[in-house]
């Protein structure tokens, strides 16, 4: 009987083959033996410039021309390898120390093999990114060398071995080959060198003879070679935590996964996002579906080294141990001022100060447990994945050694991030001096459990703090907008005219297939003063029957961006345009947004139209939806258009039918409040720069015209139309936007705090509800107070979010604050990519063109909703951190007496709002007078009485007279604002 | 179906066979002993892609491959359950003396589909194999304790049992041999979490464990390592038959066709850990040879009851019986008569189909056979021991 196994003796060709065999495991728990035969060959290059053998095997195009090669042939060499050397990187080296490789002084010719990359891929997705886009940079000459498919470089595992040994065998074997086969091509032939942060992994090199080096040496061998030092971190000894002893370690151990696993399928643990309070470093929550509220997480050791934003598993504390959310405002600068980074290991995990701060609130709780204030509580018990990102901070002052300042030692001092959320981080460096009073770039590299700190390595630098630059920078990074310039790949995708692009003359143009001529409307368009980048114009005009034809024309940006070239890809990866106060971060080229999709007036643009028809009482009676032509006949800006409609000299037809649509735009509002939406607010003010330097000036609330309730109603109305039209044509795939209802508990506090204070009631039921009793929430003689409350009114709500119709039943598709059945974004796509998928749905909705599997796949359109949910939002906060910046630069060296309302009150501080700047800050009780006065807090009543060195009585809503001045916070760097209470009224 | 497919052979020719392995010793067509097995060649892992394979060719041409695939199954939970909070929460000799009491299996844990070409897969003859295969691995409840995972879960086993050439010969000792080779090779993958957790598995294929953990050391060693872990097998069905006082073993399609009786006898390797006393006396006397014992035995419905019987010479008209020429009726009575004796009484050289049950007596030899020290049943597993499961 001749076998029926591959027998590997008798094949010609068994050499070449070899197969993968191992398990695996998929998510909903099916465990399969996966085989996987692997095809091995020859042909593959080492594509060093220096080899002839492999230029004649190497893989050729399709016009016969070999690719050219990449590794140079004259490498740059080092103190030790005088001679010229590639680089072989091992994964960690890639994984804990990018960027390094992407410092432009060094690391050149360097051969990232397959076995690293996509072990790269599978730890850390961004790292992988960023390793591809070097590998495709041509200066930088990275090779990805396919060693799992060549014959020589392929390594079978062998019993025993875990993975990760396998791979590092990998690279070990790659790199001999390296050595071996570029010997061969002449005398003096590069070296190739590992390079590798794992101890382990650099000492078997050493037994097989291989050059290897740990980051650290090999930088030292480099020409300037001491500034990269610090962007690497330790050696890792995979043993080193064992060598400890068990006394020391700070934290509780983590459980293992599979008992998270089943822990967290069973309902005994719970899984969600980890945050921070903003107010108190050591409180943390986090929101999981088997509680109606919000868990607590309070202290250093439930918390459990887990970072603001983390996925983690956490355990319900028992009963007992439930406490109520602090009152106490506790700062991780103030409380861990003196700590020594050098000398922290083996000290205790709570220092004496934290557990001074944590007594006064058990003593608190104490007083009044029979109450059933307590909310439940919970410990961090594991990781699922870490969200660490990059963190801006500066160097804390305190925390160097004088001996630090002068000398080039490797010295461990902390960072403070800008994030108040983020621990400080111990980073180990030796450019001290340097680096003080700089705006710098770190990361995280670990959190042992014997550190009391998370330990990082520095990035780079940004520039001294509070220069604009480095500032700007900062909060881009900070808030991941991505900011570098449109690849060329990108800018290849604009149309070849350039500026000089024009609606095609002629009609038989296929760019006038299918589009209705409108370039005889008396169309304009409405916006902010210097707006460039014009998304929308309007027109009315009176019909024979009475009625009222009124149209609003967006930008057909979906003309320019075609789905899934680089330039989508591009736009849909940044998802919004992002407005600083003195910069705009495009989603879309400049070219495009402000000029060939911008409805630029006297020139003619393609848009996309909505247009109506509407009775006297703006009820709709029909409704279409085109691809067309226009040519706007005038840019208002808000206050231009408002002047023009109050001048009753202006009668011509245009100013007529601005007052058309300002008449209707009253109606649709009255009808939208009747239904109940909300009129929320928030803290809205600009920034007067001057307009040489652009330097802030002075600060304004922003005014309202009527003009601008007049472009929103129909907006509004557009999107809505339109959210219904794509809803109807793709049930399943729609974009749309939803706003959830808040849970009520959301504004259990706000309503008691009103009750209490005001005698006021809150009802919050249905949306109406909340709009009515909103109104009702007014303080005679304080006409600010209605806007205070509406404010916070705004915090207790759910934020709106992009989704795909197939994700949620109908009734969720509810738009709370607009109290709007169905709702989407799509008239705004020049600066949302929400908008530009809403435009090609709409576009296939009504067969203008064919449904593109981008705008029809489901798992696509989830992805793409859930990344411009989180750009939407950072977009938000970058632009109000922006504000907050330019706000204290121009209160610079100015001291103000202001009105403010006390929004929030805490036992040891209080939040006061003003207005007049849109800003909020703490006053602490140590602000108050020095020594820091003597206080009770009352929190049924949510007063707080000092009394010693300074009496006052401060209560929650309460008007207070504070005096602005601009201040560097010494230990974040912000320069920020100050408020220092004069009086109470 | 193949145990009572048509035997193309004659009266005479079955008589003939019947009477060579009445003989003592019987003489069998093929000329082999009455305890020796055909030969066979086996191997293992055919199937990269199953948990475990096995293909064995029999010298007459027929085949079977069987396969073993593994699923992590969720174990359906039943009332008497402690509820999860103590296991979780309770401290660890806690979690550990409940695993060792709740080791369990289920019937249901283990699917085997049996394919035979040429017939239906609810053939009467496909349905009675694999009850019978999978009776033999069920019956004792020891099978299915290997598959238990934790309280939470098991492993469910597929088993597919192919037979790839046509049905040459009852295919039960093939499919048998085969399906206890694939067992013996199967592997599951290596757990990594504890207790009841939702199982974890190491992704190394290498570390992965037999279902039938090999002794630690070979048989070179002396009882107090080799024995100290008694290794247990899958259980393997034999097919034996009776003629006259005969009893044979692995029957031929033909030889099975003047059986007087057929049995598929399942044996298995004790492992019981109670009679390790008197195993070890065992052990000493009868050093290399397994501790077997009987799991079932199911009697099988021989083709030869289906035979057309012969008729004797003395009632056949083409020959004496009517050439006297009968005229009156009373001859025609007597013919009757003799008929009728023909179907009752044994004529020397006349192939008469087999009647009756099997009787306890030659059972109970038959039986006796299989487990006998050095008998067969050992010398198959010996065999089998041969084969490389890697």
């Amino acid at each position: 009987m001749a076998s029926l196994k591959r027998s590997f003796e008798s094949d010609p060709f068994a050499q070449n083959i070899s197969s993968k065999v191992y398990v695996r495991s998929t998510k909903s728990g099916k465990v399969q033996k996966i085989v996987r035969e692997v095809y091995l060959r020859q042909d593959i290059p080492c594509s060093s410039r220096l080899c002839n053998a492999c230029l004649k095997i190497a893989p050729r195009d399709a016009a016969n021309r070999p690719i050219p090669f990449v590794l140079s042939d004259k490498p740059a060499g080092t103190s030790v390898f005088t001679q010229g050397h590639y680089i072989v990187p091992d994964t960690n080296a890639f994984l804990s120390a990018m960027d390094l490789f992407e410092q432009s002084s060094a690391f050149y010719d360097v051969i990232v093999l397959q076995v690293v990359l996509e072990e790269v891929r599978a730890r850390s997705l961004p790292l992988y990114n960023r390793l591809i886009s070097l590998t495709k940079s041509e200066d930088k000459r990275f090779y990805v060398f396919f060693n799992e498919f060549r014959l020589e470089t392929y390594v079978t595992r062998e019993e025993g071995e875990s993975v990760n040994d396998r791979n590092d065998r990998a690279v070990r074997k790659a790199v001999k080959w390296y050595n071996e086969h570029l010997s061969k091509t002449s005398k003096k032939a590069p070296a190739v060198v590992m390079l590798s942060n794992d101890r382990d992994n650099l000492r078997k090199a050493k037994e097989d003879d291989i050059p290897a080096y740990s980051l650290a040496d090999y930088v030292k061998q480099l020409k300037d070679g001491e500034q990269l030092l610090d962007m690497i971190p330790e050696v890792e000894e995979r043993d080193a935590l064992i060598e400890k002893k068990p006394g020391q370690f700070l934290y509780p151990e983590y459980y293992t996964l599979s008992k998270m696993n089943t822990g967290v399928r069973n309902g005994l643990l719970h899984q969600g996002i980890f945050n921070v309070s903003p107010y108190n470093y050591l409180e943390g929550s986090i929101r999981v579906p088997a509680f109606p509220k919000a868990l607590l997480i309070l202290g250093r050791e439930n918390i459990n080294r887990a970072v603001d934003g983390d996925l983690v598993v956490v355990e319900v504390l028992p009963k007992d141990q439930w406490k109520e959310p602090s009152t106490q405002v506790i700062e991780e600068e103030a409380v861990t001022k003196n700590e020594n980074p050098d000398t922290e290991e083996g000290s205790d995990l709570i220092s004496e100060k934290e557990r001074k701060a944590l007594q006064e609130e058990a003593k608190r709780t104490l007083a009044k447990t029979t109450e059933g204030h307590a909310l439940p509580t919970a410990k961090v018990v594991g990781i699922i994945k870490r969200n660490w990102r990059q963190y801006v901070g500066h160097i804390d002052q305190s925390s160097v050694s004088s001996s630090a300042a002068q000398g080039r030692k490797q010295d461990s001092v902390f960072v403070i991030p800008m994030d108040k959320k983020i621990p400080k981080i111990r980073l180990r460096t030796r450019q001290v001096a340097e680096l003080l009073g700089k705006r710098i770039l770190v990361t995280i590299d670990a959190w042992d459990r014997t550190s009391r700190h998370p330990t990082g390595h520095f990035v780079r630098s940004l520039g001294e703090l509070e220069t604009k630059a480095a500032e700007t920078e900062a909060l881009l990074l900070e808030y991941d907008v991505q900011y570098r310039p449109f690849p060329k790949t990108v800018l290849d995708c604009l149309p070849k005219e350039g500026h000089d692009w024009k609606v095609p003359a002629s009609m038989d143009d296929p760019g006038w297939r299918d589009r209705a001529d409108l370039r005889d409307l008396l169309i304009c368009s409405i916006d902010p003063i210097g707006c460039q980048d014009i998304d929308d114009a309007l027109h009315a005009r009176p019909l024979p029957n009475g009625n009222f034809e009124v149209g609003v024309h967006i930008a057909d940006v979906s003309h320019f961006v075609k789905p899934n070239n680089a330039m989508d890809t591009e736009a849909s990866i940044r998802g919004t345009t992002v407005y600083l106060v003195d910069k705009r971060i495009d989603m879309l080229p400049m070219l495009l947004g402000t000029d060939l999709c911008s409805l630029k007036p006297y020139v003619e643009r393609y848009a996309f139209s909505v247009i109506w028809e509407m009775n006297s009482n703006a009820d709709i009676v029909g409704a279409r939806f085109t691809k067309s032509v226009i040519k706007s006949r005038e840019a208002f800006s808000y206050e231009q258009a408002q002047l023009r409609i109050d001048d009753a000299s202006q009668q011509d037809e245009l100013t007529n039918s601005i007052r058309t649509l300002l008449e209707l735009s009253k109606k649709l509002k009255q009808k939208r409040l009747d239904a109940g939406a909300l009129s929320l607010s928030s803290p809205e003010i600009k920034v007067h720069m001057e307009s040489e330097t652009s330097d802030p000036i002075d600060v304004k609330t922003k005014e309202h015209l009527p003009t601008m309730s007049l472009v929103e109603e129909f907006m509004l109305l557009a999107n809505t139309s339109v959210a219904a039209k794509i809803y109807e044509a793709f049930p399943q795939t729609a974009i749309l936007r939803r706003h959830a209802a808040p849970p009520k508990t959301n504004f259990d506090e706000l309503a008691n705090q009103l009750r209490v204070k005001k005698g006021l009631d809150l009802s919050v039921e249905s949306s109406r509800a909340l709009a009515d009793s909103l109104d009702l929430c007014v303080d005679p003689k304080e006409p600010f107070f209605n806007t205070l409350i509406r404010i916070m009114a705004t915090r207790c709500m759910m934020s709106a979010e992009y989704f795909c119709s197939g994700t949620q039943s109908y009734p969720e598709f509810r738009h709370y604050g607009l109290a709007s059945e169905i709702y989407t974004h799509f008239t705004s796509p020049i600066r949302r990519y929400a908008d530009l998928v809403a435009h090609r749905q709409l576009a296939a909705a009504i067969e203008y063109e064919p449904v593109h599997p981008a705008v029809r796949s489901r798992g696509r359109l989830e992805a793409v909703c859930k990344n411009i949910n989180v750009r939407h939002r950072n977009a938000q906060l970058a632009g109000r951190a922006s504000i907050a910046y330019y706000v204290g630069q121009a209160l610079r060296g100015k001291a103000t007496e202001e009105d403010g309302f006390v929004m929030k009150i805490f036992s040891n501080g209080f939040v006061v709002l003003v207005p007049r700047f849109g800003i909020e800050s703490l006053i602490r009780l140590r602000d108050l007078a020095e020594p820091e006065p003597a206080a009770t807090y009352d929190a049924e009543t949510y007063t707080l009485t000092t009394t010693g060195s300074r009496e006052v009585k401060v209560e929650l809503f309460q008007k207070v007279r504070v005096k602005v001045t601009d201040q560097k916070d010494e230990t974040t760097g912000k320069r920020g604002v100050k408020m220092e209470l004069v009086s109470t009224y | 179906m193949a145990s009572s497919q048509h035997v193309l052979l004659s009266p005479a020719e079955l008589a003939y066979l019947h009477a060579s392995l009445s003989l003592t010793p019987p003489i069998r067509p093929d000329g082999r002993s009455p305890t020796q097995f055909r030969p066979l060649v086996a191997e293992t892992g055919i199937l990269p892609g199953t948990n475990g394979s096995a293909r064995i060719c029999f010298a007459d041409g027929t085949e079977a491959i069987v396969g073993v695939k593994a699923e992590v199954e969720r174990t359906r939970t039943r009332h008497d359950f402690p509820s999860l909070d103590e296991g979780a929460e309770g401290d660890d000799d806690d979690l550990e003396d409940n695993q060792h009491d709740v080791v369990k299996g289920d019937n249901d844990w283990v699917e085997m589909t049996v394919e035979i070409p040429g017939y239906r897969d609810d053939d009467a003859g496909t349905v009675f194999l694999s009850a019978m295969l999978s009776e033999a691995l069920l019956a004792d409840g020891e099978f299915t304790k290997r598959l238990w995972i934790n309280r939470r879960f098991h492993w469910k086993l597929y088993l597919d049992i192919l037979l790839i050439s046509p049905p040459l010969s009852y295919p039960l000792p093939l499919l048998s041999l085969t399906t206890h080779l694939a067992l013996l090779a199967t592997r599951l993958p290596r757990l990594k979490s504890e207790g009841d957790e939702d199982p974890l598995f190491d992704d190394d294929w290498a570390a992965a464990a037999y279902l039938y953990p090999r002794p630690a050391a070979k048989k070179g060693s002396k009882k107090t390592t080799s024995f100290a872990t008694p290794t247990a097998r899958p259980p393997v069905t034999l097919l034996v038959m009776a003629v006259g006082n005969n009893i044979i073993f692995d029957p031929s399609k033909e030889e099975l066709a003047v059986a007087d009786v057929a049995l598929a006898v399942s044996v298995g390797e004790s492992s019981n850990p109670s009679s390790s006393t008197a195993m070890d006396i065992e052990t000493e006397e009868t050093k290399g040879h397994h501790n077997l014992r009987i799991l079932s035995v199911r009697t099988i419905d021989p083709p030869s009851r289906l035979t057309p019987p012969g008729i004797p010479n003395a009632s056949n008209s083409a020959y004496g019986a009517n050439a006297a020429g009968a005229k009156d009726t009373e001859k025609k009575k007597q013919q009757q008569e003799q008929a009728r004796t023909a179907e009752s009484e044994a004529v020397e050289g006349v192939w008469k189909a087999p009647r009756g049950g099997a009787k306890p007596l030659v059972l109970a030899a038959l039986v006796q056979k299989v487990l006998e020290k050095g008998g067969v049943a050992d010398e198959v597993l010996d065999a089998l021991d041969g084969v490389d499961l890697n």
